[in-house]
């Protein structure tokens, strides 16, 4: 009894410290960045695809959201996640996916923390990494499905290091973990890619002699973790193909360039500079120090290497990269620290304790009241919505007697496939770009840049309607071509051809919107060329 | 103990003598092999409008006024580039295309050897180092080389490292090559302020062998008169006026690609990430590197996630480093676990020489067959509209064209009268106005055709494949003539009586060739 009381005593006076102050509020503050609305353009046929699977107590074989690809196979390698998200909606609606995600992401930062905490670094150095790290990984955060990579890749990363560390048997937590991201996200595929860069480092840093190898015993049993995971990850609907499916996607040149989040990083781009600097400032710490782990240099040089490839890899970065960060800093400090002074007296632990739970109470208040709530209580038909999404336009589309053919920009196929599907309305594409496949991507990619057979493709394919956004080179290259206009919003803006305008009897668009309707402030005038059709 | 100091003085010699040789075989089989490389067909499209203007200054001198383009320039003419304008013009009026591809390649090799010898005297790197570090950054700055004036800049970079590395070994009057330098860069090319940054880090940080407050001063002192001799240039101070203009446009950034963050899906950039990986490794496994050497790598790798162009920059600046801290950390990671073998530096000094003949035979070979006039002329057609400008000289004269900001150049090298061409690659002077009018059109922005009216254009030459062209069709613009060779297309606007329902616009065209 005495012990444990003792025990909790070190751990508030820890807590209360300065640097555990600072730690602590850090954590607490990392909750504001990681929370928001769905900015995920993907989350919508995410959802939707749950809601089928749900609805037919199945996984669902071919392509059920556009007229282009129907015929393609569907490798669904988030069924899981889906599902998740179809369940979580029916009973909290977007809000409760909001919590869930934002919470996980959330652990993913706390778990970088512990790894961090193996090396026993400098507490005000540790939250300093902490806080670079999140404010790196802004370009990111966000309610989306690749969290659940993110916050896995922490944990894994935890375990690994806890392991090489400390032995136990905890690593083996890693096999049942990788039979669930196997079947939740195909980012599971990164998890393994770190175990094994991890053991790779190792075997050449105990033969080139780096400093501090962990014990080879210890190697193999996580040699042997990665491959009975690697086998287990095979226990998913798709069976040994979802390995090489992970691949596709870095394989794909139509992705890579097509896709904005798969591009490189903007340097110019202000959301992006505390990645930079947290880059240059790791590289700068390394060179300071001329000592690190072999592991760590791997983990390094290949995170830099993903993240530079693409904007959403920075994400990895942050995961792998910030306790070696926080480790290079804090043996910095080390080195340059000058002798011990005499300490000076610190507050009594009451007053201390008293001063945590304060801050901390604080900035949960601030969390929950002013961030969380608010985001949580946000309905897919506000205007936070409306402004990233057609949600005007597919409700003005829902009113629509006949299902149409829609010729959709890449990013809001998503969202009009989930209001608009189950009415039979089909949409040319959208974001499972490995279902879509590349030929398709170049189709679209052909017809968004205006290339010379830009109509023909469109035509071909049997498109009814056209919907984008406002201001694009197509959307442009539609008016001058004759094409009739039939909605716009400050967002979006729809064109039928000619030949189709009467047969389609699209609904008028309404003169105005009840008060507060979020549509009522997006509305503009329409200049069709013949006026609504009755 | 005379015979044993008078034997001692002549062995160092000796050693010092027996390390040089073989090392500048070395270095010159390495450039000569970089010129496989260096020596590139007109690849960067600035390099026509350079030479109209060198064109023009021969006959007129230097233009007050933007001379080639219809639009209303936002700035006076800086003829800053002046000096490189001429002898690029004089280079191809004496050999053709191929002279000045020769020409641009041997000074871009050039740029690497001097950077390679750059490394400090005392710590003996040996040649192979040296050539390895130079064949690395031929092979990362292969993109952004070319007939090109940034390699006047690359150059004059590495002269720079080479007088810091003169002045550090205690060699201080080497400064004073700098304000002739500094004099005759500012007249050739912008880039010189990349000059003043390597220097501005050296004064902070570098330290000179010995006398070091005095040698600070003379540095500094001859990097002043330096600046003060970049004024002298036909902009004379405003200059950096234009420089600021450039680094800092937007507009520039966003539209141009060279001026944008590297794409790392381009293998070449991989190359550029794959040599800092190096350098740093190399950093850590070495003595320990500078604070010098880290601040001017970790400078360049920033300026090159900013700007990709700035790619040469780093490559440059890493050479002597690769190649000092590449062998230092051979020499303690590695060499202490092989065998050392005696070598003959006879023998050694002949198979450099021998390596250093072959390289040169096989460059000659593989080089020399794209400096012939059929070979650039082949290539020129493919990359810029040179059959279709042939077209409009003969049916077009005259009127007013749109075409793509990489054309423009040579458009305004064809047509250097009568002001026909939109917009070229002189952004700086065109400013953000005449920028933001050409990505209205180039981009289809919602008022793309009110600039077609407002600038009276109903002529335009354009990529077949381009959104240019596919909005032109749309408006009913016909197709006078079709180029396969470089997909281009001339398209007109429809008086009345040809309006009509045009044919589809796809390849291959039914259309006349140009």
């Amino acid at each position: 009894m005495l012990s444990t009381r003792g025990g909790v005593r070190t751990r508030l006076d820890a807590l209360s410290s300065p640097g555990g102050l600072f730690v602590s509020a850090v954590l607490a503050i990392a909750t504001l960045p990681v929370t928001g609305v769905i900015r995920d353009p993907d989350f919508w046929w995410h959802l939707r695809a749950g809601q089928l699977i749900l609805a037919s107590k199945a996984l669902i074989a071919t392509d059920p959201f556009t007229y282009t690809v129907a015929s393609h196979h569907w490798t669904m390698h988030e069924w899981l996640t889906e599902v998740l998200f179809a369940v979580m909606h029916q009973a909290g609606g977007l809000g409760l996916i909001v919590l869930v995600l934002s919470v996980l992401t959330w652990f993913g930062i706390v778990w970088i923390l512990l790894r961090a905490r193996l090396r026993r670094p400098n507490l005000f150095v540790l939250g300093i990494g902490v806080l670079l790290a999140v404010v790196a990984g802004y370009p990111i955060w966000g309610p989306r499905a690749q969290m659940i990579t993110f916050a896995f890749s922490c944990l894994v990363l935890l375990l690994v290091e806890r392991h090489l560390e400390r032995g136990g048997r905890l690593i083996w937590l890693l096999v049942p973990l990788f039979m669930l991201w196997s079947n939740l996200h195909s980012g599971f595929i990164i998890g393994l890619g770190f175990i094994a860069v991890v053991v790779a480092a190792e075997l050449i840093g105990g033969r080139l002699r780096f400093a501090d190898g962990a014990p080879a015993s210890r190697v193999r049993t996580l040699g042997v973790v990665l491959i009975l995971s690697a086998a287990v990850a095979m226990i998913n609907p798709n069976g040994p193909a979802i390995l090489v499916y992970a691949f596709q996607t870095q394989g794909s040149a139509a992705q890579q360039s097509l896709i904005l989040e798969w591009h490189s990083p903007d340097f110019h781009d202000w959301q992006v500079w505390a990645f930079e600097l947290m880059l240059l400032s790791t590289v700068a710490l390394i060179v300071a120090n001329r000592r690190i782990r072999a592991r760590d240099a791997a983990l390094v040089v290949v995170t830099i290497a993903l993240a530079l490839q693409s904007v959403r890899h920075i994400a990895l970065f942050v995961a792998a990269v910030t306790p070696i960060w926080i480790d290079q800093a804090s043996m910095l400090v080390r080195r340059r620290r000058r002798p011990a002074r005499p300490r000076r007296a610190v507050a009594p632990l009451a007053f201390r304790a008293t001063t945590f739970v304060t801050v901390i109470l604080l900035v949960a208040v601030v969390y929950v009241g002013g961030r969380l709530v608010p985001d949580m209580r946000t309905q897919e038909n506000a205007l936070a919505y409306a402004q990233q999404y057609p949600v005007c336009a597919a409700r003005w589309l829902a009113a629509a007697p006949q299902p149409l053919r829609i010729f959709n920009q890449y990013g809001e196929g998503g969202y009009l496939a989930y209001r608009l599907s189950a009415q039979g309305d089909r949409v040319f594409i959208f974001g499972d770009a490995a279902l879509m496949g590349d030929s398709m991507l170049r189709t679209y990619g052909d017809v968004e840049g205006v290339q010379p057979e830009w109509e023909s493709v469109i035509e071909e394919s049997g498109t009814d309607l056209v919907l984008f956004d406002t201001g694009t080179p197509l959307a442009n290259i539609l008016e001058a071509s004759g094409w009739i206009k039939v909605y716009q919003d400050p967002m979006s803006v729809a064109f039928v051809p000619v030949s189709k305008y009467h047969a389609l009897h699209l609904p008028a668009v309404p003169a105005a919107y009840t008060p507060g309707d979020p549509c009522q402030q997006q509305l503009a005038s329409v200049t069709s060329n013949a006026g609504g059709t009755g | 103990m005379n015979g044993v100091q008078a034997a001692v003085p002549r062995a160092r010699v000796r050693t010092a003598a027996a390390i040089r040789a073989p090392r500048l075989w070395w270095v010159a089989s390495a450039a000569v092999l970089l010129l496989a490389i260096t020596v590139q067909p007109f690849r960067d499209s600035d390099v026509w409008w350079h030479l109209a203007v060198g064109r023009l200054i021969t006959t007129h001198g230097i233009p007050a006024q933007e001379p080639f383009s219809f639009l209303q320039a936002a700035h006076a003419w800086v003829g800053q580039q002046w000096l490189y304008e001429v002898l690029l013009y004089r280079l191809v009026n004496l050999g053709g295309d191929g002279l000045a591809s020769l020409a641009l390649g041997i000074l871009a090799a050039l740029a690497v050897a001097v950077a390679a010898l750059s490394v400090p005297h005392a710590r003996r790197i040996p040649g192979a180092w040296l050539a390895a570090a130079m064949v690395f950054s031929g092979l990362v700055m292969a993109e952004v080389v070319g007939v090109r004036g940034q390699v006047i800049s690359v150059l004059g970079t590495a002269l720079v490292l080479l007088v810091v590395a003169r002045w550090r070994d205690g060699h201080t009057r080497a400064v004073w090559a700098l304000p002739p330098l500094f004099l005759l860069w500012a007249n050739l090319h912008a880039g010189f302020i990349a000059g003043f940054g390597v220097l501005a880090i050296a004064l902070l940080l570098a330290r000179p062998a010995d006398r070091v407050s005095e040698a600070r001063r003379t540095l500094l002192l001859a990097a002043l008169l330096g600046g003060v001799a970049t004024m002298v240039n036909p902009a004379g101070p405003s200059l950096y006026g234009y420089v600021a203009g450039t680094f800092f446009n937007p507009t520039l950034t966003s539209a141009i690609t060279e001026w944008a963050s590297p794409d790392f899906h381009n293998m070449w950039l991989r190359l550029f990430e794959a040599e800092a990986v190096v350098l740093v490794f190399l950093w850590v496994l070495s003595r320990g590197p500078d604070a010098y050497d880290v601040v001017l790598g970790g400078a360049a790798v920033v300026a090159t996630l900013q700007a990709q162009r700035n790619v040469s920059l780093f490559a440059i600046i890493a050479v002597p480093q690769i190649a000092r801290y590449g062998a230092e950390a051979w020499s303690l990671q590695v060499a202490p676990r092989l065998r050392s073998r005696h070598r003959d530096p006879a023998n050694a000094a002949l198979l450099g020489s021998i390596a250093t003949m072959v390289i040169a035979v096989a460059v000659a070979v593989t080089v020399a067959p794209q400096l012939s006039a059929g070979s650039t002329a082949s290539f020129d057609a493919a990359r810029y509209p040179v059959a279709p400008a042939d077209y409009i000289a003969t049916h077009l004269a005259r009127r007013r064209l749109y075409s793509i900001d990489t054309w423009g150049g040579y458009l305004a090298y064809r047509f250097p009268q009568h002001r026909v061409v939109f917009l070229y690659g002189e952004t700086a002077v065109f400013g953000n106005a005449d920028l933001q009018l050409y990505e209205d059109v180039h981009l289809l922005r919602s008022n793309w055709t009110h600039v077609l009216t407002s600038e009276a254009i109903h002529d335009a030459v354009v990529p077949l494949h381009s959104q240019e062209a596919s909005g032109f069709h749309a408006l009913r613009w016909r197709v006078d003539c079709y180029d396969s060779t470089s997909d281009a297309v001339v398209m007109s606007a429809p008086t009345d009586s040809t309006a009509s329902e045009p044919a589809l616009l796809s390849a291959p065209i039914s259309s006349p060739r140009c």
